[in-house]
């Protein structure tokens, strides 16, 4: 008898079972076309603490193969849409700004966030709450600063990317400045140190005689963050200063003029790696900034001859000069006038000397502005490039 | 016949295995976390000393009863009336543990994925399948988890080397900056789940090769907590500070994985994977639970109370907490108490009780022997 | 109440082969155990009786020497005249005998075909004069005696269309069993293969032949084999797969659980490792028990090509099955519930394509499977000339006009025709049409939970599988339970030097097949 009063339970929960699943309906499905696919968002400071919430949505045009093969191939409207929404919290906003939206927001491919200058400088932790709690959005989207305000960065119509967000990605990608995800910039506001930077973008000035829109925004220096609020700017020639000293730099090209020559040489850096040694001497917080690098000569307009050894020992040693030069120039402005620890002095003494660090953590930001750094830098020239 | 199925202790660790760490793997890391900091990765190594412990007392405690379970021989060691009452203790404990496993599974796959799905529809799905596989037996357990545990395994390996290059060995140090404590503390909530292991004294009574039924229990052992430390040892290394205050740190570690810019998004891979080795989890309590309850009832077969007990389990989950942060806050506080009591500290009296008696009987016997009397 | 206990009643009985108890009386037309008579005219009429309006049926009168009456009974068409005349009536006819003789002394010295029985019963003249062998009824004996003389029309060996490979035999087995007999013994010569005849169907009285070798095969298999033959009672057996359906451990699961195949190589490799064959007579499919899931994954090619690329392939093929099982669904279940799992290009050109299609993609996938089955099964009556023409035009026409009249996505026809193929890379038709059957359960659960659904469809069709047993053997074994020595033959294709213990049901006996240390090498070769 059990086997079959199992066969006769087993039967009726599956038939339940089955009626209640199918027949209340899937509750969790969303079909593709009936999504918003936002691709990037900017976030602009309104009047009375408010927020605007700018979204860059991605419109699918083009229906069915056989039509756009029959058609010409230039579509008659762009490709994107911008919305934009008010709100008090970012949360809010969205909910306004889904009003204006036929198709739902989908935020699973969002790569991009925006954050003007004035938000910037009255904090962004909360914001970066919101991207973080939120189970749609993913941490590896990149953040940046904006010049101009964030829903006219978005309104670009790239020419030769699909959207504004893949030209901001890809831009971050070159690291020419620095490349800050949602999780890194999480990270660096919970640091030891608190401070943060992001890279900052402003509109390329577009060619004269097209349409204005017809341009891009661009990479052009990094916003520092004294915790979490923007105090300062640097220029992208500083940029790669802070690029070695957070062991970041992967593009760069050195530019050297010898003593005693016309002419300049240009080398092109291959690999670098750079690591911050603290030392406390005597009360004295120290960082000692160890940097190796390999670079080909690209470029030489000298008359010298740089197939000789001895040469490029002279380059080499020129060399990395300029490149300290460089990188004591970013620091100087960093830390002495900003006085924002980017650089990850904190951790570093954090995790060489505890018990000292866990004294004085409380007075970093007076201790960190008169850190003494000095170079030990080791800047290898390799090759001579394909001539001579 | 109760359970005619026959496992061989390999079968037996890759069960335990994926019964023990599937849970771990999810909410553990956050509030081992809040406790350890950057000790995180120590945590389960101390933890897993409690597996080893009581893996030791089950086989000892099965050495005396070969054939029997826990439920079974609690009888026989305690008397009647208090072995039954041990009995009992231990079957409400693994309905409401298998509860709270549902529940987090649910919690999970609702927060994270299907939000507007219901949650008693979620749970209520995998409770069936899990039936399904209770109902077969013993043996189906074993082949089905010889064929998953493997699989998830290489998976969770390959997200890790995946991860590879987003991972930064300096979040590991300063090691142990202030002193053991921290990983200590941070080892309670562990703890608990290595306790999990008495469910092994349900299955040695149906492993072939018992000698090395030890021997494998101890290596399933090693090898949960190896699966931890690296869990937690990935999430430090890629998070660092930010791992306390996230709530499903190896879901997000899956999801920033970003390699060519093509190996994206591999978050519903994870879950995927996941979803498997809490299958296993689940049906291995629940066939604990069905099996338990059918022999303290005396039953002749465990199959009528499966889908019925599914049922109870059903509403247990939806019953055991208001929500998550509820349901974690238990877990971490009196939850692991609650579980290292009856998990570690009633077997270890039931041990002690049964090698009192063992002496005193042979006591008894050598008297016996030396004056001799027919009976 | 009533349709429960009946569903009920149902499930029950199916589990188990009930022995039918009677046979139902009446219409049995084979019943007389009796002997014959002495008088050879009542049994003619005896017979001309039971094979009354059987046109096809010969009554051969004559006389042995002059002096004896005999009759010759056999079925026109299925005997060799040539030989009933040349051997049977022409020594017989024409011979000088004593009065006294008995059928032994005919059968010693004056008939001369090579293969001659004795018969006594009325039951055993019919069946061998059903069989195509010319029976001979003499006056004043008790006895007569059929001889094997059966010849009739019967296909030529062919390879089988369904099991073609590239490299390896090109026989078949055909529809008469004695050929299938011998087409095994040409492989296996040794005098342990052997052979049991059991006749099933009350009506058709199938010839059924269980094959083994002795010393390698378990007894306790053979044994259940017959045992479940023998309980078979059903009017008649036209396929082997009448057959499966009776002797198989569990009815209701779409898994095959007993091999069939047309392919003497598969056949004869089977028996070496210890299974037992079972060839029907009337078709080439031979069943094959116990079997595993990975014979239904293995073509003999892999086993005759090098070992490198037979584990390739194999690997190739475990892709695919996945690929098969779950390509419609994985897609619906991404498209509608994790749309961020897309890299972002490909999302925007997918969403692009589905812009006019009207229906959610869970009812597109549907009805595009759907029509890609009917498509499969239309295509196997297509006569051979047209079939070719109209899939290549067809299928690109239809696809083409389909879409681009926005009934169907783009994306959609590539998931569709990419299961279709790799479903053509399983070896084993059976095991291909479990999958497919399978597949649609698995895309609705991917459209009402997404891939929750697929896991959870996945464990469960996982879980049968681990209950599934054929003749004894798990079915998944050797991966679960794991045999170590066994995993090389299913995981990867180890070299045949390498394959030394036979799979484990052969029992206990004879587990080496090979001795150690085989591997070819140059220092072997002046030996």
């Amino acid at each position: 008898m059990s086997l079959q009063s199992i066969i006769e339970n087993s039967l009726l929960l599956l038939i339940l079972i089955v009626i209640v699943v199918f027949l209340s309906g899937c509750w969790d499905r969303q079909e593709v076309n009936d999504l918003a696919l936002v691709t990037a968002v900017g976030f602009d400071k309104k009047a009375d603490e408010k927020i605007e919430l700018t979204v860059l949505v991605f419109i699918p045009k083009g229906g069915g193969s056989q039509q756009a093969m029959d058609n010409s191939s230039s579509e008659g409207g762009p490709q994107t849409l911008i919305r934009s929404a008010v709100g008090i919290t970012i949360a809010d906003a969205m909910a306004k700004l889904q009003e204006k939206l036929p198709r739902k927001i989908f935020w699973g491919h969002t790569d991009v966030f925006i954050f003007d200058e004035g938000l910037a400088e009255s904090g962004i932790a909360k914001h970066v709450d919101f991207i973080m709690r939120h189970p749609q959005l993913r941490e590896r989207g990149q953040i940046f600063v904006s010049k101009q305000k964030a829903k006219e960065v978005l309104s670009l119509l790239p020419p030769l990317e699909r959207d504004l967000s893949e030209v901001l990605r890809e831009l971050g990608q070159h690291k020419l400045g620095l490349n800050i995800t949602t999780k890194t910039l999480a990270q660096m506001l919970r640091s030891d140190s608190g401070d943060c930077a992001l890279p900052w973008i402003s509109i390329l000035p577009p060619v004269e005689a097209k349409d204005p829109k017809q341009t891009i925004a661009y990479i052009t220096g990094t916003a520092i963050f004294k915790k979490d609020k923007m105090i300062g700017l640097i220029d992208d020639s500083l940029t790669r200063g802070v690029l070695w000293l957070r062991d970041e730099i992967q593009l760069a090209v050195i530019t050297i003029k010898p003593p005693h020559t016309k002419g300049y040489i240009s080398v092109n850096l291959l690999q670098a790696e750079s690591t911050l040694i603290p030392k406390i001497e005597n009360g004295k917080w120290k960082i000692i900034l160890k940097s190796e690098s390999n670079s080909d000569i690209v470029q030489n307009t000298t008359n010298l001859d740089v197939t000789n050894p001895a040469v490029v020992k002279l380059l080499e040693h020129h060399l990395e000069q300029a490149t300290e030069k460089r990188i004591n120039l970013a620091r100087e402005q960093v830390q002495k006038n900003l006085k924002a620890d980017i650089f990850g002095f904190a951790e570093a003494f954090h995790r060489k000397y505890p018990d000292v660090w866990n004294k004085e953590k409380d007075r970093w930001h007076e201790i960190f502005p008169d850190v003494e750094v000095t170079f030990k830098t080791k800047n290898k020239i390799r090759r001579q490039g394909l001539t001579s | 016949m109760m359970e005619r199925g026959k496992i061989s202790p390999v079968q037996m660790a890759l069960l335990m295995n994926p019964a023990i760490s599937a849970t771990v793997l999810l909410l553990v890391p956050a509030i081992t976390a809040k406790q350890a900091h950057r000790d995180l990765w120590l945590s389960p190594i101390w933890a897993s000393l409690i597996g080893f412990f009581v893996v030791f007392i089950t086989y000892q405690l099965n050495k005396l009863y070969p054939k029997e379970t826990i439920i079974e021989y609690s009888e026989q060691i305690l008397g009647k009336l208090v072995g039954k009452l041990v009995g009992a203790v231990f079957l409400l404990f693994y309905l409401h543990i298998t509860g709270i496993i549902v529940r987090e599974y649910g919690e999970f796959l609702s927060g994270a994925f299907l939000q507007h799905t219901p949650i008693a529809v979620i749970i209520g799905t995998m409770v069936l399948v899990c039936s399904f596989a209770v109902i077969g037996g013993l043996e189906v357990i074993g082949r089905a988890s010889e064929i998953i545990v493997p699989i998830v395994m290489l998976l969770y390996l390959f997200i890790f080397i995946l991860l590879l290059k987003d991972l930064e060995i300096e979040n590991m140090f300063p090691i142990m900056e202030k002193g053991i404590k921290p990983s200590l503390m941070g080892s309670i909530v562990p703890q608990s789940w290595f306790s999990e292991f008495l469910l092994i004294s349900f299955f040695l009574p149906y492993v072939k090769n018992k000698k090395k039924g030890m021997k494998w229990g101890m290596i399933s052992v090693i090898s949960v907590m190896l699966l931890m430390v690296l869990t937690n040892m990935m999430n430090l290394l890629l998070f660092g500070n930010l791992t306390p205050s996230l709530t499903y740190p190896v879901m997000i570690a899956a999801r920033y994985i970003s390699i060519a810019d093509f190996l994206e998004h591999l978050e519903s891979i994870v879950m995927a994977i996941w979803i498997a080795g809490t299958f296993i989890k689940i049906t291995v309590f629940y066939y604990v639970l069905a099996l338990g309850t059918a022999q303290w009832l005396k039953l002749s077969e465990y199959r009528p109370v499966v889908l019925p007990l599914g049922f109870l389990v059903l509403l247990h989950g939806l019953w055991s907490a208001r929500d998550l942060q509820e349901l974690s806050h238990f877990l971490a506080t009196s939850g692991a108490v609650y579980i290292l009591s009856v998990q570690v500290v009633i077997p270890v009296i039931l041990l002690l009780v049964a090698f009192i008696r063992k002496k005193v009987q042979q006591r008894k016997g050598s008297l016996q022997n030396e004056s001799p009397i027919n009976h | 109440m009533n349709l429960r206990r009946k569903i009920i009643k149902f499930f029950a009985e199916t589990m188990n082969i009930k022995e039918h108890s009677s046979s139902p009386s009446g219409d049995h037309p084979v019943t007389d155990k009796d002997p014959l008579s002495i008088h050879v005219a009542e049994n003619v009429i005896t017979l001309e009786s039971i094979y009354a309006d059987c046109s096809d049926v010969m009554f051969r009168h004559f006389l042995i020497g002059n002096r004896t009456k005999a009759v010759l009974i056999y079925i026109d068409g299925m005997s060799n005249i040539e030989e009933i005349d040349k051997n049977m009536l022409t020594p017989l006819m024409r011979q000088e005998i004593e009065t006294h003789f008995d059928v032994r002394t005919i059968l010693e010295q004056a008939l001369t075909v090579s293969s001659v029985k004795e018969i006594k019963t009325l039951e055993d003249i019919i069946k061998e004069v059903s069989s195509g062998n010319p029976v001979v009824l003499i006056d004043q004996q008790l006895q007569g005696f059929a001889a094997g003389l059966s010849k009739w029309e019967k296909r030529s060996i062919q390879e089988p269309s369904a099991e073609s490979v590239v490299r390896g035999p090109r026989d078949g087995f055909i529809e008469t069993v004695s050929t299938n007999i011998v087409l095994l013994r040409r492989k296996i010569k040794s005098p342990h293969l052997k052979t049991k005849t059991i006749n099933i169907g009350r009506y058709s009285q199938t010839e059924v032949v269980i094959m083994y070798i002795e010393g390698i095969a378990d007894k306790t298999l053979i044994d259940e084999v017959q045992n479940r033959l023998n309980r078979i009672d059903i009017d008649g057996i036209l396929e082997s797969g009448y057959i499966e359906e009776f002797i198989k451990d569990h009815p209701f699961s779409p898994f095959p659980l007993i091999l069939n195949t047309e392919r003497p190589d598969i056949t004869a490799a089977s028996l070496l490792e210890g299974n037992v064959v079972i060839l029907t007579d009337g078709t080439p499919f031979a069943l094959i028990a116990p079997t595993t899931f990975y014979s239904l994954l293995q073509s003999p090619e892999d086993y005759y090509e090098g070992f490198i690329i037979g584990t390739f392939i194999r690997w190739l093929r475990y892709t695919f099955l996945l690929v098969a099982l779950l390509l419609p669904s994985v897609y619906v279940a991404i498209l509608t519930y994790h749309q961020e799992m897309i890299p972002t290009s490909l999302l925007i050109s997918v969403a692009k394509s589905r812009e006019q299609i009207p229906f959610p993609a869970l009812v597109e996938a549907l009805i595009m499977e759907i029509t890609f089955e009917a498509l499969r099964e239309a295509g196997v009556r297509l006569p051979k000339n047209i079939g070719s023409a109209i899939s290549i035009v067809g299928a690109l026409v239809i696809g083409q006009a389909a879409v681009s009249a926005g009934l169907v996505s783009a994306p959609m026809v590539m998931a569709v025709a990419i299961t279709g193929i790799s479903s053509f890379l399983i070896p084993r038709y059976s095991a291909s049409i479990a999958l497919r059957i399978l597949r649609f359960p698995i895309m609705f659960l991917a459209g009402t939970l997404g891939l929750v659904g697929i896991m959870l469809a996945l464990l469960t069709i996982i879980i049968h599988m681990c209950t599934l047993r054929s003749f004894g053997v798990p079915y998944l074994q050797p991966l679960a339970p794991i045999r170590k020595s066994e995993l090389k033959d299913s995981i990867i294709r180890a070299p045949w030097w390498s394959l030394k213990k036979r799979p484990h049901w052969t029992g206990d006996y004879n587990k080496d097949r090979q001795p150690n240390g085989q591997i070819p090498s140059p220092a072997k070769g002046n030996e």
